[in-house]
């Protein structure tokens, strides 16, 4: 049974944007027990196609054309009121963000509760069942509970639990679990699949991974630009991808399995020896209270190698990093760079050693000074160390035509880049040190899946002809299957398992290991490598 | 909260405000010593109006012949017995003149402030939910306007408007004088003379309130529990009661407890312009009798009000933020 | 630079500000010339109102010229405002950037004193302050630089913060570059923009504060304030309005005009934030 169609939808942007439409002359329908996938990059307008479905579009974006008929009438001439009384009770949402979700000074139950009130039902003991259902624990006490006391899974169970409260024909779910780490998507993911299977829910789901769509769609809709470049089955777009478009983004996605690499020989680069990073924090009248971040960190990285560091948030496995470069200052254990421990130098004493081990920072639109030109931004490291300033600048040229860039791009402010450009002159930066050892944190993970394999090609080859050592932290298992020679996996602090990425991936250890394989999206499915859609 | 967190909290606080009122005492005792010329003539007042015989005694009571720290450990504990020292033109000591006076003063700083606080957040969150009509413009300007007008002028102009040239309310006191009147009678003579005072001292705090009610709806309007909600199918109304003015008014009560002091600092000045009997015309009139006893004395007595005040909306905070209580 | 210009220039009210303020320093600059006498010197009859005897603004007690003394006043209070606020800037800024860089036990102690100085009634504070060293240009300046710096000190603290963490500032400690070059060309220039729009509000609160100062009688005795007038002309309110009136304006449309620079500014200079208004 159809319960949605749309049929050539447009939404137009206001004056002044990019392009004309945010969306153009887009049509799909959903099924009642069918999960929809719609995929796309940032700016693609698939947010925006589920916005104008529930009639919440940011301001500035007008519906011009186009039928959205649900259970049988058309929602364009649709009142407010009208809309209103759909929103919650006939389509539930479902944001990305569960951190900001929810209401900060309302209690769980009255937030879930809210959603049955103002659609004037009774609200009764129906608040804990929903909890329950959402496979929360404890539901009598989350449900006394402020959102600030629950973890982003808990957080997310209680978005869904208030968007199946009424039990709607539709769940719009957009992008529920990108703000999650691995083995809580695969929950939530789990989750939504057995309700809707349950109660023959209709599912919009929104997401840019396509992982993700392998795990849980039944059909996709492909956008780009705001049109729907393909749509069909999730089986045949998977793994026979017609339009160009697609067949290019799911190239992009990282898939290579983990090579068996010749095991690296020689002198360790770096060596970690049971470092330790404990914070504090502190009050004259309660108890200050301790988090070991790091424990007893134990590594070694050999020339030419490079080392993926892998886990969740909150792993710790970013302030190891920064331990390494004395970002953080590590409290205990030995961190040797050639034959000398570093972590007792002072900040003059480690200046010489600034040259030779550099980094790579996650975000490329907080890691470039906004107002300095990027000329100015690939010399300073050079000029800090003495070199003339001529030498420099001319080395700067080099190193934009090494990362790809136009040499005009010298004379041109960060804004002025795309975010993958951005994160290119960040390596640049890194690069003008001339450094033995490159320190890359999540370098890929706030790009587009298109743009971060470009990346991570970039990083790959640089690291061939340059002969880099490289420390590689990511959350993302798919880039260090496909990037690192051996991998070291962190959970609370501590390094639980490493070894090659091939041994590692493919004869797990640790349970943890094996849960966060195990929690990889569309781990069942192998992406084509040859894109098998040109068809005749 | 356990009563237990809630008791630790509690100690916390008044520990802190403890350190702060030695402080203050101890600028007090700066200011003595830093200003120009001999300590006890400076209190006695540099008109030379006091005989030497009191500032002799004077010498004798602050210890001046003893060292620095001596002097300040008489000062402290003095001050901390309640001895805020004597007024030699009034022949009182100071602690006495200041209660005497502070009732008249809480009268005035708290319905002032009530007014402010109430018809500023009515008024932001109206031009909040009108954004960019005509009432929002009207609302942002007044709040600019009054935001902008120096107190004890506003004051003035009331006076002339509403006492000179209407001869609505009395400008000048706090009660008819001579009238003897009692009980009900006796309030609403008073009232009549607080309107003025009152809408002064608040007109100002109300621009302030209404404006940063104002901003921050529009922040919270922002948030993405906002669109949660109006994605659940909250009617408008009832996101703007339930989720967004309540967030919204974190800040405001934030801000309300910073400037408590000002409030109380501007009492000075409205208790001038209308003679209103309380510790403010007090400070003026020792500041023109020159009697630093009893302005130092205000100078306490007021930081304490202060302080009692953050206490307050700290409690206030705890009440209504949740997450503050985890912490 | 031009693109800031364009982001002031539409905000209405900021053109009409600070057209407002460029009047003010100009009758400020030009009142020796428009009104070549002391501002303390009797003109005419007293008590003379607006039009009458040549007086545009009329005449106060002692027959001096109420619109000549505004136009000397102007001066003062420009320049009461603009010293204070730039020492109280600059008590702020390097306490601020100090707590905000070094963080652990100097930012306690700068920030406990920052506290203390806001808990503290700022403008009782400022009267004993001026009452005890007496009343002169330099205590003046002293005591209002003295009770404004902590809000700046706060804001600039919060920014360094924030701005310590941001990853071209990291990148930059990486790069090993040196504790000044890191907060003067990377953290300082990013920090400007609240810090000016700060300033500009501050200017407009240092000026009413030196009214209500020489309103109690605590203004320096030798220069003609807009405040010190207010006050004279309190007690004979019912004889001259005209004497509190305009004064009074001249303060109000200065503040206002500055406020209205002050929001332009940070709409220009926050263009993410303007744009929700």
């Amino acid at each position: 049974m159809t319960l949605l169609s749309i049929d050539g939808l447009t939404v137009s942007l206001p004056p002044g944007a990019d392009r004309p439409n945010a969306v153009e002359d887009v049509s799909f329908s959903l099924n009642a027990g069918e999960i929809l996938c719609i995929v796309g990059e940032s700016g693609s307008g698939k947010s925006v196609s589920a916005a104008a479905l529930t009639g919440l579009l940011p301001r500035g974006l007008g519906v011009t054309a186009g039928k959205i008929v649900f259970e049988g009438r058309d929602l364009r001439g649709a009142s407010q009121a009208d809309m209103r009384a759909l929103r919650g009770a006939r389509i539930g949402t479902v944001f990305q963000e569960p951190m900001t979700a929810l209401n900060p000074l309302m209690r769980v139950h009255d937030q879930v509760a809210e959603v049955m009130q103002v659609h004037n039902r009774p609200v009764g003991r129906r608040v804990q069942e929903l909890l329950e259902a959402v496979g929360l624990p404890d539901p009598a006490r989350i449900a006394r509970s402020y959102p600030h006391a629950l973890s982003g899974g808990q957080r997310q169970r209680v978005m869904i639990a208030a968007a199946l409260a009424l039990e709607p024909a539709i769940l719009i779910a957009d992008e529920p679990t990108t703000a999650l780490d691995v083995t809580t998507q695969k929950q939530i993911l789990a989750l939504i699949r057995e309700i809707q299977s349950r109660r023959g829910t209709g599912v919009l789901f929104i997401t840019h991974d396509f992982g993700v769509v392998a795990e849980i769609a039944d059909r996709v809709a492909v956008m780009q630009r705001g049109r729907i470049v393909e749509q069909g089955a999730a089986a045949d777009v998977l793994n026979q991808p017609q339009h160009p478009y697609t067949q290019a983004l799911i190239a992009a996605i990282p898939h290579r399995p983990p090579q068996a690499r010749p095991d690296a020989v020689g002198k360790p680069v770096l060596e970690l020896v049971s470092v330790g990073k404990t914070y504090h924090s502190r009050g004259v009248f309660r108890a200050g209270r301790t988090v070991a971040a790091v424990q007893a960190a134990s590594l070694q990285i050999r020339r030419g190698e490079t080392l993926g560091l892998v886990g969740e948030s909150g792993s710790g496995k970013s302030t190891l990093a920064r331990c390494v470069v004395r970002l953080v200052v590590a409290d205990e254990g030995a961190i040797r760079f050639g034959d000398t421990d570093l972590r007792p130098l002072s900040r003059a004493d480690w200046k010489p050693y600034r040259k030779r081990i550099q980094m790579v920072f996650q975000d490329p639109f907080a890691s470039l000074n906004p107002r300095r030109k990027v000329g100015d931004i690939l010399i300073e490291g050079p000029l800090a160390h003495g070199t003339p300033a001529a030498e420099a600048k001319a080395r700067a040229k080099d190193l934009l035509a090494l990362v790809q860039l136009d040499p005009g791009a010298a004379d041109r402010f960060p804004h002025e880049f795309s975010g993958g450009q951005r994160q290119r002159i960040g390596i640049a930066r890194a690069l003008a040190m001339q450094p033995e050892l490159l320190i890359a944190d999540e370098p890929v993970s706030a790009l587009d899946v298109s743009v971060q394999a470009q990346i991570l090609a970039l990083l790959e080859d640089l690291r061939v002809r340059l002969g880099l050592t490289m420390l590689f932290i990511t959350h993302d298992l798919r880039v260090a299957a496909q990037i690192c020679d051996r991998v070291a996996v962190m959970r609370r602090g501590q390094i639980v398992e490493q070894g090659s990425t091939a041994t590692v991936f493919a004869n797990p250890a640790h349970e943890y290991t094996r849960a966060l394989l195990d929690s990889v999206p569309g781990r069942g499915w192998t992406p084509p490598d040859q894109p098998t859609g040109a068809t005749t | 909260m356990s009563p237990l967190r809630f008791l630790r909290f509690l100690l916390a606080r008044l520990a802190k405000m403890i350190v702060v009122v030695f402080a203050i005492i101890c600028v007090n005792f700066l200011l003595i010593h830093a200003a120009p010329g001999d300590p006890a003539s400076v209190i006695a007042g540099q008109s030379g109006a006091a005989d030497a015989k009191f500032v002799e005694q004077l010498r004798h009571e602050f210890g001046l012949d003893k060292p620095l720290s001596t002097q300040l450990w008489i000062y402290v504990s003095s001050v901390a017995e309640g001895d805020l020292g004597i007024s030699h033109r009034q022949q009182r000591t100071v602690l006495s003149l200041i209660m005497e006076r502070l009732p008249a003063t809480l009268l005035l700083t708290c319905v002032a402030f009530a007014f402010a606080l109430m018809v500023g957040i009515a008024l932001g969150a109206a031009a909040a939910q009108r954004v960019g009509t005509w009432a929002d413009s009207v609302i942002t300007v007044m709040a600019l306007a009054f935001y902008a007008t120096p107190i004890f002028w506003v004051g003035l102009m009331l006076v002339l408007v509403f006492s000179v040239w209407l001869g609505w309310l009395p400008s000048f006191g706090m009660n008819t004088v001579g009238a003897d009147l009692h009980g009900w009678a006796a309030m609403a003579d008073t009232a009549q003379y607080l309107v003025l005072p009152a809408l002064t001292l608040g007109l100002f705090y109300l621009a302030v309130y209404a404006r940063l009610t104002r901003s921050a709806m529009l922040d919270v309007a922002g948030e993405d529990y906002i669109k949660t909600a109006r994605a659940k199918g909250v009617p408008e109304g009832r996101i703007l009661r339930r989720h967004i003015l309540r967030n919204a008014l974190l800040p405001v009560v934030t801000l309300a407890g910073i400037q408590a002091g000002q409030l109380i600092g501007g009492s000075v000045l409205v208790e001038t312009v209308f003679a209103w009997p309380g510790i403010g015309r007090l400070a003026f009139d020792a500041l023109l009798a020159r009697d630093y006893q009893v302005l130092l004395g205000v100078f306490l007595t007021t930081s304490i009000l202060v302080l009692v005040f953050n206490l307050l909306t700290d409690l206030l905070y705890l009440v209504i933020d949740p997450r503050m209580q985890a912490q | 630079m031009r693109s800031f210009a364009r982001a002031f220039a539409r905000n209405r009210g900021a053109v009409v500000g600070l057209a407002v303020l460029v009047l003010v320093a100009l009758v400020a600059a030009l009142a020796p010339v428009l009104f070549p006498f002391s501002p303390w010197d009797m003109q005419g009859a007293p008590f003379a109102p607006p039009g009458d005897e040549g007086f545009l603004l009329g005449s106060d007690s002692l027959g001096r010229d109420v619109a000549a003394d505004i136009a000397y006043g102007a001066s003062v209070s420009l320049l009461i405002g603009a010293v204070s606020t730039a020492a109280a800037l600059l008590l702020g800024v390097v306490l601020g950037a100090v707590a905000g860089y070094a963080s652990g036990l100097v930012d306690d102690i700068i920030m406990r004193v920052t506290e203390f100085f806001q808990t503290v009634p700022s403008f009782i504070l400022a009267v004993v302050l001026v009452a005890i060293f007496t009343p002169s240009l330099s205590s003046i300046v002293a005591a209002i630089a003295l009770v404004s710096w902590p809000p700046v000190t706060r804001v600039v603290r919060a920014e360094f913060l924030t701005l310590r963490t941001r990853e071209f500032v990291q990148a930059a400690e990486v790069l090993g570059r040196s504790r000044t070059a890191i907060i003067f060309r990377e953290i300082l220039p990013n920090a400007l923009s609240p810090i000016i729009v700060l300033a500009s509000l501050m200017v407009a609160s240092a000026i009413l504060l030196e009214s209500a100062l020489s309103f109690l009688g605590l203004g320096d005795p030798n220069l003609m304030s807009w405040g010190f007038m207010i006050g004279a002309g309190r007690s004979v309110i019912r004889l001259a309005w005209w004497m509190s009136v305009f004064p009074g304006l001249a303060i109000f449309l200065t503040v206002l005009a500055l406020n209205l620079v002050g929001e332009g500014l940070n709409d220009a200079l926050n263009p993410r934030l303007a744009r929700r208004r």
